[in-house]
């Protein structure tokens, strides 16, 4: 079986180490982008299992990223995952009246971010 | 260095890029521009420095980073005014975030109560702000709230498996009280907008005990009522476990809270699960099957602990395959829940585990020191402007080194010395430079597996893919432009190549075919390598197409590498019916353009019924190439070294003629075809023809090529410049360069010049 593929939207590039280095130590594929912007062109001509994004990033953040996304059409049921502080519930609310499939909470267990992924990817 | 210094020193960099942004944003506010970008960004730049403190336990920044924060956001929406007082308390706290990271960075405490006196304005500014809120008593939450710091460990998992004295299993005693549950669950139209899925809920629901499901579908209408994006199913689920709580099946539903109806009951105890106080590691007794699976426990904290952690993951409940089969009816899943409360302990337990890596969370005992590789990220342009000048250097440096005939060696010792230490270092400029370019290829390799997976899917092959050398660097620019191709090559492999799997029975073979990507250096090259061992190219109907198509003449007869050649040909395809995956056999001839265009080439050998390999040669840098330096006519031509076999005075060359007209050379009782350069490029030439030399180039392949020039000068290195770009592509041309005394020489296109003279000899 392939490596699932992941798309990590951040604009922390620490963040994004780190995600990644979880990620691909759990067997899957992981592409970086540095806000949404950057997110939908990957999208545009890569496939993905699942989206994990940032809400705060400058030129796109998170929420209309994750608008655009699910109004492309094509990517109706594709994970997003949001990552948010754990003070910020109201982010949360903003992120999956988006369309955002669940959140993660920063800063993130490891172990936990492996176990939400799965909870929503086949 | 471990994995979480190298995070550290990644937001370090981070950090003192932010608190430049931070630095340039605040000159514009204090000089009046207080939009509500500039806003943005500062909130955004202390957010990001808070994020990535919490996970390294930074506790003092990020309390101060936390309150600071929420005045940031109290001002970007307006709460507070962003007045003169306050911009001057902002810049006062930027420092203050500047000396709390310096702290962290190099281990130098600071003052508990450092930044004490701004954090309480902070406060005094936004419970101001409170006071006047109509909602008048709403307590200012965000202050009190403590932004915990979760210490995030990467090997903590792994380093817990490796130290069983760690005994996980000290965990708070269980109450093992049994647990019947019943869910109902209705979906609605939104659950699924969102991309959530009931199934997965289920398979998670499944890894937390016994569970059935029944779907109630009789909402479901007569297909002519039947509305695709309504929801009409809802289920029923029993789940059966020992201390299984509500809050923990409400987790599961954690996402899609709001997005459904659930009701989650508890039926009372089910008596199959009324286990005596069956506290894991204290239950010696009980049934027989449990205990041994319990001793076990024992014996095996890592296994169980594996077996722990990966039950949530877990698909849904392997039915009990105890030996002992007369044990109650317990399954795995429902054991994995016996065991549960290590998998949290595990949890709580890492930072502790892994102290000594993870320095400590507060800077006043911090032991966080070496931060290791730094680094800075450069615009790309800038990089090319040092890499065009240094090929400059080079080739200035090659210059003078030519200049220095024998009598000025013997003079000018001192002199020549210099200059061959010049050499050397510039030869070491050269090669960092190029290494700052360079990026492994794993990023180009990393988009063929779906590739491959989703190809094997819609042919119904079975195909593997397995790569190599996915380290090896190449430049960026080479790597941007590989990817086109090498999916073209991929795809090739996967619909032409691998055979469906009973026609690979049929030949013996195994039913899964192989497509091989690897990539490595070769000298002053790259190769990377797409092999299959699939049915090889069937030459005799890849020359009649091209005969069919005029590609070949029929007087031709090319030999079988020459046919295999014959897929890069321009308009050329072989595929009888069209296939939606390869195209129409435009493909093949745009990989071998992309290909040139980086100063690559492409061979392809194929082994009939066995397997084709394609090779793409392409050059480790872009800017800098070593080349013979030739004249033709008056003009100064370069052929790239790496393509060059030998030179030959014509005088001592054995050309024959053949009936056409033309010539060959003879080599080593091989026969190769002759170009003159000067009839090629229709230049006059004075020089004797004995006096002229053939230069042997081999071409892609093991394909030769003579070229005919009037003389040799010399080797160097040149920089490349396009012609494209700069006037237009002209045939047998790969690009221009401008030589030490400042003449423009054109560099000869060998694998191009072979490529016309084909099609020449088909018209």
């Amino acid at each position: 079986m392939t490596a699932l593929r992941v798309l990590t939207v951040d604009d922390s590039r620490t963040i994004l180490a780190m995600l990644h280095h979880t990620l691909s130590n759990a067997g899957f594929e992981v592409l970086q982008a540095e806000d949404g912007k950057q997110g939908l062109d990957l999208l545009k001509t890569q496939d993905f299992d699942v989206i994990i994004t940032d809400i705060n990033m400058p030129v796109m953040d998170g929420i209309e990223f994750i608008r655009h996304v699910r109004a492309t059409g094509q990517h109706q049921s594709l994970p997003i995952l949001i990552l948010t502080t754990e003070t910020s519930q109201d982010k949360r609310d903003q992120g999956k009246a988006a369309g955002g499939t669940g959140w993660i909470v920063k800063p993130f267990d490891p172990e936990k971010l492996i176990s939400v992924i799965h909870r929503v990817v086949h | 260095m471990s994995d979480l210094d190298d995070f550290k020193a990644t937001y370090f960099d981070e950090c003192s890029e932010l608190l430049t942004e931070l630095e340039e944003q605040f000159a514009a506010i204090e000089a009046g521009e207080r939009d509500a970008d500039r806003l943005n960004a500062v909130f955004r730049a202390i957010h990001s420095i808070k994020g990535g403190a919490g996970a390294f336990g930074f506790s003092a920044l990020v309390g101060f980073a936390h309150a600071y924060e929420t005045l940031l956001d109290y001002v970007r929406d307006g709460r507070i005014e962003m007045s003169d007082d306050v911009v001057t308390l902002c810049i006062r706290a930027n420092d203050i975030v500047a000396d709390h990271v310096k702290a962290v960075q190099t281990g130098d405490a600071l003052p508990a109560d450092y930044g004490m006196d701004e954090k309480v304005r902070f406060d005094t500014l936004a419970r101001g702000d409170a006071a006047e809120d109509d909602e008048g008593g709403e307590p200012l939450d965000e202050f009190d709230i403590e932004f915990v710091p979760v210490m995030v460990n990467f090997d903590a998992v792994a380093d817990v498996d490796e130290d069983p004295a760690n005994d996980a299993f000290d965990a708070p005693p269980m109450t093992a009280e049994p647990g019947h549950w019943e869910i109902n669950f209705r979906p609605h139209q939104a659950l699924y907008a969102r991309a959530n899925d009931p199934l997965l809920l289920f398979r998670e629901l499944a890894a937390l005990g016994e569970m059935s499901v029944r779907a109630i579908v009789g909402d479901i209408p007569p297909l002519s009522d039947f509305e695709p994006f309504a929801v009409y199913c809802s289920w029923e689920i029993t789940l059966i476990a020992p201390a299984l709580t509500e809050a923990m099946i409400r987790e599961v539903f954690e996402f899609v809270d709001g997005d459904c109806d659930i009701s989650v009951l508890q039926l009372g105890a089910d008596l199959a699960f009324d286990i005596p106080e069956a506290a894991p590691a204290a239950a010696p007794v009980a049934e027989p099957g449990l205990s041994d699976l319990l001793a076990l426990a024992d014996d095996e904290v890592e296994a169980l602990l594996d077996f722990a952690l990966e039950a949530p993951a877990a698909a849904p409940p392997v039915a009990a395959e105890d030996p002992a089969g007369e044990a109650p009816a317990l399954s795995f899943a429902a054991l994995a829940e016996t065991i549960k409360p290590s998998a949290p302990a595990v949890a709580r337990r890492a930072p502790e585990v892994l102290k000594p890596v993870a320095p400590a969370a507060d800077p006043d005992d911090t032991g966080a020191r070496s931060v290791g590789v730094q680094s800075i990220r450069v615009d790309l342009d800038k990089v090319d402007r040092v890499v065009n000048m240094v090929g400059e250097l080079v080739i200035t440096q090659s210059m003078l080194t030519q200049q220095m005939d024998e009598t000025l060696r013997a003079r000018y010792t001192e002199l020549v010395r210099g200059l061959e230490v010049l050499a050397q270092t510039t030869r070491g400029l050269q090669d960092s430079v190029m290494a700052i370019r360079a990026q492994p290829v794993k990023s180009v390799f990393s988009r063929m597996p779906r590739l491959v997976r989703e190809l094997a899917q819609k042919t119904g092959k079975k195909i593997k893919l397995e790569t190599i050398g996915e380290n090896t660097e190449i430049d960026k620019t080479v790597i941007e432009q590989l990817s086109d191709p090498l999916t073209h090559m991929v795809r090739n492999s996967a619909d032409h190549g691998i055979e469906t799997p009973d026609k690979r029975a049929a030949r013996g073979k195994g039913e899964i075919g192989t497509i091989r990507l690897s990539a490595e250096q070769a000298g002053g090259n790259i190769l990377i390598i797409v092999e299959d061992d699939g049915g090889g190219i069937n030459r005799e109907r890849v020359l009649a197409v091209a005969r069919d198509k005029g590609i070949v003449a029929p007087d031709v007869n090319p030999s079988d590498e020459q046919i295999d050649q014959l897929i890069f040909a321009p308009g050329f395809s072989t595929a009888s019916e069209v296939s939606d995956i390869s195209g129409r056999g435009v493909g093949m001839d745009v990989v071998l353009s992309n290909i040139k265009k980086i100063g690559g080439s492409v061979h392809v050998r194929s082994w009939t019924g066995k397997g084709t390999r394609m090779t793409l040669r392409l050059p480790l840098t872009l800017a800098v190439l070593d080349v013979m330096l030739v004249k033709v006519g008056d003009s100064p031509y370069v052929v790239p070294l790496s393509s060059i076999v030998e030179t030959i005075q014509c005088s001592r060359a054995a050309f024959e003629r053949v009936p056409s007209g033309g010539k060959v050379l003879q080599v080593r009782g091989e026969y190769v075809q002759v170009i003159d350069l000067a009839e090629r490029f229709a230049l006059n030439t004075e020089t004797e023809a004995e006096n002229r030399f053939v230069v042997l180039c081999e071409a892609e392949g093991s394909h030769k090529v003579a070229l005919i020039v009037d003389d040799i000068i010399g080797q160097q290195q040149v920089v490349i410049k396009s012609l494209e770009e700069n006037f237009e592509r002209v045939d047998g041309i790969a690009g221009g360069t401008i030589l030490g005394d400042g003449n423009v020489a054109l560099i000869v296109d060998v694998q191009g010049l072979k490529t016309t003279l084909m099609h020449k000899t088909a018209a």
